[in-house]
């Protein structure tokens, strides 16, 4: 473990150099600090709540200077301490590490420092200036000496990084507070902008992410998240309507020439965002398809009430107007496969397959070839096609849907609207271990349909090819295991049958079994995903790359779009140099989250309660009769107002190391 | 020094008890530090916080307090504006600590503040300074210069100047465009120490689109917006021995003027400013209130016309940034207005044709000045439909602030001054119609009087509309005009956030009216852009103003604007009659559709991104 030499960490102090007492505070449990990438060492941190030394040459000032100077760099401007305050520090902190004579003395830098840290508005004030009051407090003596010799200091190796909880807790790690920030300044296609970085689908993701950026906002600790997707949603408007935000070929900065060309193998949200960043590092993308319009899950599996088919096809086109092609009805493994890809002359290739198969519950009785027997994706499917007009479903009786994930609740969800008499969705755990969304779930209890939890189906009762009900057994949890998870255990004998005519498995789903092949080289997993690195996503064929549902298992719509921008990112490496390279940010990141420094904190002073705004909704009676979207956009007023409630809880880390810290594009 | 009153929570009860300064107080749960030390009298300075229209940014972070709350020993500095009181809370708000530290949030302030006092149109009777004054801010050790040369000034707008050089980031102006008004034309540019107030879409205030209303000047602590100042251009007109200067003041100057010398808020000063305009040596003062009258007389004869002709609603075009918001943001409905001139142009231009011809002077020396409680007046006198052979009818416009100005710096004060009478024999008289113009509801009840009586052939009965006087931003009513014309539909609106929902509803079709007054500031022009500013009110003297009009209105000879003998005689002698073809081409104008072009591409959009990148 690395050896702090001194520093202060929340509060305690670390003295360790010799001669100096300890004063018998525990050292600090510092996890992945021995160095930043191979071979080079970490000789200093500077974080949110301290700092830490671990080398005795490291200069305090020029240290603190790296981190002032983003903190300048980053400072909003709004408020006066910490707009002036870090300017002013960054530039005495400048002059001494130039041996010039600094017009601020120490104790006025403590001063300011204080002021910054207890008088900020946000969290880049009420934390950057932090570790240097504290350093200042502690270990003045340094300053001092080094301010001795009054001649430039040696230049000093690091980087530094900002990030918040949500933009940590999200795949794509969207600058979240920047964007709702351009929403207070009254600039909502910037914000929309700074969503464009990350990927092409913003109207999408406003409609249906799973927020985890929501989960890890810090406004929960004061009354409830802030809206997030709400305000994404507003911003992403200006991608559509008659101002829409054009998506031009002058995006791209440097067009590559005709041979630099990359098959990415579905259309979905991780191949569509992988062409996206693709296409703006310029290379010629091809995008083949295997149905015969694009979107992937985005376009098939998300039902039109949550996400207008138009929405989809206007996001889509930011791909052919960057130069992209789009080739429909071309399956991988029946139209062509990956050796036919590399002969095309195509030096790389992205699969962004899907899981598009169900997976069987394993019950007695079950049969794909049963009429009235679905899995969740085949039954989405079709009410895709009931839709959009291509071919009609006919619901009648009651419709048994199998599983707790959003699937489900599109499932049972769409099938009241497809004019089912009654709607059963059965889950074998209780109502709150449901991995669906909150807010789905209260929709499908809104919407009438009946919940049938801790309870498992055991086999599909048929009678000549023709489901006509399911039997169903009762569970029960049991006691707590040594990670504190219950499971569930069928209750003998509480076998009940529920009579239906459709049943509907939405319990999970595979990659499709007939799209990959040996002759491929492509390794997959036992439940028949495709196997990739998870820092580079390089499958075990060279060039070959993977990621979204057929690399992760079902997944989130964030999570493939992440998986898009990183896989771009290594087959841009790999097909300029031959291997992927070191990514700083990446390794920031790793040490925030093996330390947990944005974790534990709590908010110590009263902040005024201020409740989210909602989405206007349609009424539960008038929206289970239609496909049409339920959610809304809300007013301008609205979405100032939510935006006001973000505290914008960024944090400033640094490094200083032993050597240049290379720079990597992935 | 703490004016401003804060009143109970409506329906609360006092139920949590905190201390300030060691005295125990009963506080109110939800309200804030400050909304609790203003009811209990201790001061807490304050700037980027506006109660009066529930604005607190917390961005000058100047009203700082020192807190204990229970379970946490230490203290912690909070803003009072927008930190909740807790049960228990200990505040200290005089501490050294929180003295020290206010102290350095001013001077932080002042590192890039524009020092130049002595020259601000705002000295004196500025936020900041007092504050500085307040913490005692006695060194300025972080001030350099570079730093206020880098950031803007917006000269471009013939109305307004924006003075980044001044401005301390407080976003009232954005607040009040964004939320009062909901013209949404500014927004906050740039980060960091370059962090400033800019127009949507990165335009000068020309292009931008701002109408001028000019409601951010009244809320702004500091000099840094303002009107465009032509105070010297008035001085040149009058001490050049060519020229003929006319002058006509607004009906709402007459009783939003007397506070900045010293008399109560509201008093009519109509006499004394007479008297000041002939002091500073204005050759014929004449009164807007006139032209009111005959705006009615056109504008009333144009909307029976037009309700013949079934075209409806017709908004009323007194208001010039009314006129530039409609051309500006709702281009499609500008059919609808009306095209008689303002008051103010109406007057110009009579002042240059009948006049001279009444008076036997050489029109071309003319140069009209008009004072005006109004930044987008600026606007309208430049506009190139509003001139005769290039040269505008209007010269030049003052607001109520320059009118000030002008007068202090020719050592008139109009508090002592022997107030004095028109005495212009053709262009001075008005009714008491043309007087209540200045208040929203105003220009309506004006029209409805003059209306009655075309269509009747008799007088309204019930002279005061009492039933339109309310103050919602929207009222409606329909008014019995009698058997001809039978019942319409009226409205009135005050207030940009006000008229857009009512132009949105007409657009919609969801609403139904026949004749719609617009008045684009909140209360109207006694509260216009162009009045005196308050220090940490808005608006506070708008009910005595309005009151004062009314009052003005009960003590005339005449009260409708058809009654206006100086008025028969212009129509007699001159124009022939109302909506003639000689008044259509002097009193009349028309609009041009002068919409933004707004779409960005994101390449642009990257371009200006700061703070986030792409990652590779």
């Amino acid at each position: 473990m690395a050896q702090v030499l001194f520093g202060v960490w929340n509060g305690a102090v670390h003295d360790n150099r010799p001669g100096k007492d300890d004063r018998g505070v525990p050292p600090p449990e510092l996890r992945d600090f021995e160095q930043f990438d191979e071979g080079n060492g970490i000789r200093a941190f500077v974080g949110d709540r301290g700092f830490f030394v671990f080398d005795e040459s490291v200069s305090l000032i020029d240290t603190f200077w790296h981190y002032m100077d983003k903190a300048a760099e980053q400072s909003c401007g709004k408020c006066t301490p910490c707009r002036m305050g870090t300017v002013l520090v960054r530039d005495a902190l400048g002059a001494m590490r130039r041996g010039l004579q600094s017009n601020l003395d120490l104790d006025q830098l403590a001063a300011l420092a204080e002021q910054i840290r207890a008088t900020s508005l946000c969290g880049v004030g009420q934390t950057c200036a932090s570790a240097l009051e504290q350093a200042l407090a502690h270990f003045r003596d340094r300053f001092e000496e080094e301010l001795k010799p009054a001649k430039p200091m040696k230049a000093q190796h690091g980087m530094a990084y900002m990030t918040a909880p949500c933009i940590e807790a999200c795949p794509s790690k969207v600058n979240v507070p920047r964007y709702i920030d351009y929403i207070r300044d009254g600039k909502p296609e910037h914000s929309l902008g700074v969503i464009l970085q990350k990927y092409p689908m913003a109207a999408t993701c406003s409609r249906v992410c799973v927020r985890f950026c929501e989960q890890a906002c810090r406004r929960n600790l004061v009354d409830e998240a802030v809206g997030i997707k709400i305000l994404k949603r507003y911003v992403a408007e200006h991608q559509t309507g008659p101002h829409a935000l054009a998506f031009s070929k002058d995006m791209i900065a440097h067009e590559l020439p005709a041979d630099m060309k990359v098959a990415v193998v579905g259309a979905g949200p991780a191949g569509v965002s992988c062409a996206y960043h693709l296409l703006l590092h310029g290379y010629h993308v091809d995008v083949f398809e295997a149905m015969s319009e694009a979107g992937g899950m985005a376009a098939i599996g998300i039902p039109s009430y949550r996400l207008p088919k138009d929405v989809l096809l206007q996001e889509m086109n930011a791909i052919t107007n960057l130069g992209g092609t789009f080739h429909f009805n071309q399956a991988l493994g029946k139209d062509f496969s990956v050796d036919d890809l590399f002969a095309r002359g195509y030096k790389a290739v992205f699969l962004g397959l899907g899981c598009q198969e169900g997976t069987l519950l394993g019950c007695a009785g079950e049969n794909r070839e049963l009429v009235g027997y679905e899995s969740g994706i085949g039954f989405l499917l079709k009410v895709h096609d009931h839709v959009a007009g291509i071919k009609e479903t006919k619901l009648d009786g009651e419709v048994v849907v199998v599983g707790g994930g959003n699937v489900a609740m599109d499932c049972v969800r769409s099938a009241i609207r497809m004019g089912a008499k009654k709607v059963h969705l059965v889950y074998r755990r209780t109502e709150a271990d449901m991995p669906a969304d909150h807010e789905e779930i209260v929709a499908a209890h809104d919407e009438g349909i009946e919940f049938h939890v801790l309870t498992n189906p055991i086999e599909i009762l048929s009678e000549k090819g023709k489901v006509v009900g399911v039997k169903l057994t009762r569970m029960e949890q049991t006691e707590k295991d040594a990670k504190g998870r219950r499971n569930v255990r069928a209750v003998e004998g509480s076998e009940f049958v529920l009579p239906c005519s459709i049943v509907i498995a939405a319990i999970g789903q595979q990659v499709n079994t007939t799209s990959i092949h040996a002759k491929d080289g492509v390794e997959m997993s036992k439940w028949n995903w495709v196997v990739a690195d998870k820092n580079t996503l390089a499958t075990s064929r060279p060039g070959v790359f993977a990621g979204g549902d057929c690399y992760s298992g079902p997944s989130t719509l964030i999570q493939a779009m992440a998986n898009g921008l990183k896989a771009a990112r290594s087959i841009d490496d790999f097909v300029r140099l031959g291997s992927t390279r070191f990514f700083p940010r990446s390794r920031m990141r790793e040490i925030v989250q093996a330390n947990k420094m944005l974790a534990s904190d709590c908010i110590e002073v009263p902040v005024k309660n201020e409740y989210r705004v909602h989405h206007p909704e349609l009424s539960p009676e008038v929206r289970k009769t239609m496909f049409g979207e339920v959610e809304q956009v809300i007013s301008s007023e609205d979405a100032y107002r939510e935006s006001m409630r973000c505290m914008r809880c960024y944090r400033i880390y640094s490094v200083i190391t032993e050597h240049a810290i290379p720079e990597g594009a992935a | 020094m703490c004016d401003i009153e804060t009143l109970p929570p409506v329906g609360a009860e006092a139920t949590l008890s905190v201390s300030f300064n060691g005295k125990t107080v009963a506080a109110y749960p939800g309200e804030t530090i400050l909304a609790c030390a203003r009811r209990n009298g201790y001061y807490i300075p304050t700037l980027c916080e506006l109660e009066d229209i529930d604005h607190t940014p917390g961005t000058c972070r100047v009203c700082l307090v020192e807190i204990q709350v229970d379970g946490i020993d230490r203290t912690h500095m909070v803003t009072s504006c927008n930190t909740p009181v807790k049960d228990g809370m200990v505040i200290q708000t005089r501490s050294k600590k929180v003295r020290d530290m206010q102290k350095l949030q001013v001077e932080l302030l002042m590192a890039d503040h524009n020092q130049d006092c002595v020259t601000c149109n705002r000295h004196g009777n500025c936020e900041l300074q007092d504050v500085a004054q307040f913490v005692g801010l006695r060194e300025n050790r972080f001030y350099d210069p570079a730093r206020v040369a880098a950031r803007e000034i917006d000269l471009s707008s013939p109305a307004m100047i924006r003075d980044m050089t001044k401005c301390i980031r407080c976003q009232r102006c954005v607040a009040i465009c964004r939320n009062q008004q909901q013209v949404d034309a500014l927004v906050i540019t740039g980060t960091g120490v370059d962090t400033a107030v800019g127009q949507r879409y990165g335009k000068s205030q020309k292009d931008s689109t701002c109408v001028t209303c000019g409601q951010c000047v009244l809320v702004c602590p500091t000099g840094a917006l303002g009107e465009r100042d032509e105070t010297d251009k008035v001085l040149d007109f009058i001490y050049d021995p060519e020229v003929v200067t006319v002058m006509q003041f607004a009906p709402a100057i007459r009783v939003g003027f007397g506070e900045e010398f010293g008399l109560p808020p509201g008093t009519n000063v109509e006499g004394q400013i007479i008297a000041a305009a002939r002091r500073l040596g204005i050759d014929i003062v004449l009164d807007t209130n006139f032209a009111a009258d005959v705006v009615i007389m056109e504008e009333g004869t144009e909307l029976l016309r037009r309700l013949k002709a079934k075209e409806r609603p017709t908004f009323t075009s007194c208001c010039p940034a009314w006129i530039n918001f409609a051309e500006i943001h709702y281009p499609d409905i500008l059919p609808l207005l009306s095209s008689t001139r303002s008051p103010q142009q109406v007057l110009s231009k009579i002042s240059k044709t009948y006049l001279p011809e009444k008076m036997g002077i050489d029109p071309k020396k003319i140069r009209v000045i008009s004072i005006m409680p109004c930044t987008a007046k600026k606007d309208e006198a430049v506009r190139p439909q509003l001139a005769h052979d290039g040269d505008p009818d209007t010269d030049v416009v003052l607001t109520v602030r320059e009118f000030a100005r002008l007068l202090k710096n020719e050592g008139i004060d109009l508090k002592t001054i022997e107030p004095s009478a028109f005495d212009n024999p053709y262009i001075s008289e008005y009714s008491g119609a043309g007087a209540i113009f200045g208040t929203t509801g105003g220009v309506m009840e004006a029209a409805l009087r003059t209306v009655y009586k075309v269509v009747n052939g008799k007088e309204l009965e019930q002279i005061e509309l009492t039933q339109l006087r309310g103050f919602e931003g929207v009222r409606s009513a329909t008014v019995d005009l009698g058997p001809d014309i039978g019942e319409v539909k009226i409205a009135m609106a005050h207030g940009l956030g006000e008229a857009r929902s009512l132009v949105e509803q007409i657009r919609a079709g969801t609403a139904d009216f026949d004749f719609i007054e617009i008045m684009a500031c909140p209360g109207g022009c006694v509260d216009g852009g162009g009045t005196l500013r308050s220090k940490k009110h808005y608006l506070p003297h708008a009910m005595k103003r309005r009151e004062t009009l009314f009052n003005i209105d009960r003590k005339t000879r005449v009260r409708q604007s058809h009654n206006n003998p100086q008025v028969q005689a212009l129509y007699r002698d001159y124009l022939e009659a109302p909506y003639s073809e000689k008044a259509h081409h002097l009193l009349h104008t028309f609009y041009t559709d002068r919409s933004k072009e707004m779409a960005l591409t994101v390449k642009e959009i990257w371009d200006e991104i700061t703070m986030s990148t792409m990652v590779y």
